[in-house]
């Protein structure tokens, strides 16, 4: 009896969820163009819902004749999903793609090139930072805009840089390495990595002056594994030998990760985002958080460009209420109202009012005027396994930096051609 | 003697009960964890070492879980998919186990050698041909895209479990209801399936648990978020550069609360099913 009765309610639960999903699917929109757009934001922050109760509402309001269908996808499954999309030919109108998939999803002709079916592309390009702007470049055509950026800077704990008896964080190379030898004798690490993708190394060999291919991005040897290159990942791996940097930027088991080590007076800082000052509000208030510049080099101080851009795919039948859209994220007030939720706008204006939304915003607005793409080509997914997968080997000390570096620019040779 | 006895079997026990505990508290930690930082405010980064006892505890995460993104809605919709697909999938696989078990006709053996065969190709490979076929089905972006193809998933096993629980039911039975004049229908729905109750508590179990946990079939063909079930909605918690671990836990206990719930009543079943299909007569 027991057994029947749970049954009969679940059935009850059910029939009634059947009912619920159903009724909101009768609402007339027979005079409307709807237009899909998936993204990754964030559900648990502030982002889906900034989105879906301000910024699409808005736009609904003054563009009566649109709606716009918001799909958010889980980050790690959005690229899976696109590609599967392509194979059954279900793909939305707009994707806010991250900026390593475009040239991939551009090869792959799923995008429209942007500067061909928007006819004012060019005075929106030009409202933007030219370096998340170039995320969208490929085989000369731009295939989107971009949409928001992020860049990383040296984030440290004051109180803990005071601790080892340092004036100021490293501003250069040089510094960074001594204070990483005064930090060791008073027990903690000047610098923590978690990786040695070309999101952590890469930072540190392009402001050395390295490169990692030539301008065309047609060949890394020569360049990934050049002199400032090489001298680079070198100073890393001197550090690291001489325990003065953490073992997780190879074995994530090797410590503490980077937000728990500054927490705990373990480590004083490490290269990260403009979500870290939020996540240490929230998760740690009592931990203080400041931002500088990446430590210039011969070739300056020069970060990496993170990101979303916004794309349309080729495959939309409402490319101009798509458009429609793709204009008002782009809009004064809708990236002033992202970046309250975290999302670091792309404006060059923004340069002036950021810093009023959050203070801390303004080390990243400067890190941005010299931070680099990555590599724009659609095999960027295997060339970034190649470098952490090499790169990691100078660490672990089975080959030198030199030997790691020239074998990862043979085998990306091989994924450029 | 008898003292000595006594105390080696009080060490053997004391032993025992030592070693299970252990266990039991190394397969607890998890789902202790879970509950902790699920009563935990802004618990954006797991901390090491990991508190079991929230300093502040709270229920914001809970009403913020269930209160955003539809959380109720995805909850209802894996509701209704994880009861369908069941019933579903324990009735078909019923049918085609007793077919196997009690019937003899050409090709059985074939038959149920094609069944053994789904079971050993491994999801991930099936995921595009699925697509292509939920396509040409006008299965894409629907619920009933979700329940055929966790129904056609879960017969493989089911059927398994259900034909050798099936084969061992006394033949006798059968020939005492076809003298009263019982077809084969009569015999499955009278006599087969009373008599399998911890069998098909088994089955219906497992079918529930895998239809109500999927994620990559549901996030694969789903692409309108009012069909969205509750694997996808949890792991839209998880966000790109940080994740609200307060309120990924706590739309897991959430999720989890009808799996104990039909645990719970199906418990003694269950047990005892799993313990019939572990000794061939």
């Amino acid at each position: 009896m027991r057994v029947r009765r749970v049954i009969a309610f679940a059935c009850v639960g059910a029939a009634v969820a059947v009912t619920a999903a159903t009724a909101s699917a009768h609402v007339d929109r027979a005079h409307t163009t709807t237009v899909t757009f998936w993204d990754a934001y964030s559900a648990g922050g502030g982002e889906v819902k900034t989105l879906e109760s301000v910024v699409i509402p808005g736009f609904e309001k003054t563009h009566p004749g649109i709606v716009v269908k918001d799909v958010t996808i889980p980050y790690n499954d959005l690229h899976q999903k696109l590609i599967t999309g392509v194979a059954g030919g279900q793909l939305p109108d707009l994707v806010r793609s991250d900026i390593i998939w475009v040239p991939e999803l551009a090869n792959l002709g799923v995008l429209a090139p942007l500067d061909k079916a928007m006819p004012d592309f060019k005075k929106y390009a030009s409202r933007v930072f030219p370096g998340p702007l170039a995320t969208n470049y490929w085989r000369g055509h731009y295939y989107g805009l971009p949409l928001d950026t992020n860049t990383r800077i040296f984030n440290y704990n004051p109180a803990a840089l005071s601790a080892i008896g340092a004036s100021g964080p490293p501003r250069t190379f040089a510094q960074l390495v001594s204070l990483s030898a005064q930090a060791k004798a008073k027990g903690y690490d000047l610098y923590a990595e978690s990786g040695t993708s070309c999101w952590n190394v890469c930072p540190w060999i392009w402001s050395n002056g390295g490169t990692i291919t030539n301008s065309t991005y047609t060949k890394a040897t020569g360049y990934l594994n050049g002199p400032k290159s090489v001298a680079a990942i070198q100073m890393l791996v001197d550090l690291y030998k001489a325990g003065e940097m953490p073992g997780i930027i190879i074995n994530s088991n090797a410590g503490l990760g980077t937000y728990d080590g500054i927490n705990q007076n373990k480590y004083v800082g490490t290269l990260d985002g403009p979500w870290m000052d939020a996540i240490f509000s929230a998760a740690y208030p009592k931990t203080q958080i400041t931002g500088s510049l990446v430590p210039a080099g011969p070739g300056g101080s020069v970060s990496v460009v993170g990101g979303e851009d916004i794309v349309m795919t080729s495959a939309s039948k409402n490319k101009s209420a798509a458009l429609t859209f793709l204009r008002y994220m782009l809009g004064y007030g809708t990236q002033a109202q992202m970046a309250l939720a975290g999302q670091m706008p792309v404006l060059k204006s923004s340069a002036k009012w950021l810093t009023r939304v959050h203070p801390y915003y303004a080390t990243y607005v400067k890190q941005l005027a010299t931070a680099r793409p990555r590599t724009p080509t659609p095999k960027w997914t295997q060339i970034d396994q190649v470098i952490t997968t090499d790169v990691a080997k100078a660490f672990q000390g089975s080959e030198s930096a030199q030997q790691a570096l020239t074998d990862a620019a043979q085998q990306i040779d091989g994924l450029l051609k | 003697m008898v003292v000595g006895s006594r105390r080696r079997t009080r060490l053997v026990l004391g032993g025992r009960l030592t070693v299970l505990s252990f266990g039991a508290v190394v397969m607890m930690l998890p789902f202790v964890y879970m509950l902790a930082t699920s009563f935990k405010p802004n618990a954006l980064v797991l901390e090491i070492p990991p508190q079991f006892f929230p300093h502040h505890p709270t229920t914001t995460n809970y009403t913020d879980a269930w209160t955003s993104n539809q959380f109720g809605h995805y909850f209802f919709n894996s509701l209704w998919v994880a009861v369908v697909t069941t019933v579903a999938a324990v009735l078909l696989s019923a049918m085609m186990a007793y077919a196997l078990a009690r019937f003899r006709f050409p090709g059985r053996t074939v038959a149920f050698g094609l069944i053994l065969i789904g079971l050993m190709v491994p999801g991930m490979m099936m995921l595009i041909p699925q697509f292509l076929l939920a396509k040409k089905l006008l299965l894409l972006n629907s619920l009933w895209g979700l329940v055929v193809f966790y129904t056609g998933g879960n017969l493989a096993l089911n059927t398994f479990l259900l034909r050798s629980f099936f084969q061992d039911l006394p033949h006798e039975l059968d020939e005492a209801m076809v003298v009263d004049g019982g077809g084969p229908w009569t015999r499955f729905w009278r006599l087969v399936l009373p008599l399998s109750r911890p069998a098909l508590a088994v089955v219906a179990i497992f079918t529930f648990l895998a239809s109500w946990d999927e994620f990559t079939w549901a996030l694969t063909i789903i692409n309108d978020p009012s069909k969205y079930t509750l694997p996808i909605g949890i792991a839209l918690f998880q966000g790109q550069h940080s994740t609200s671990w307060g309120l990924v836990f706590a739309a897991s206990a959430i999720a989890i609360g009808p799996v104990i719930a039909i645990f719970a009543v199906f418990q003694r079943q269950f047990v005892s099913g799993i313990a019939t299909g572990a000794v061939k007569a």
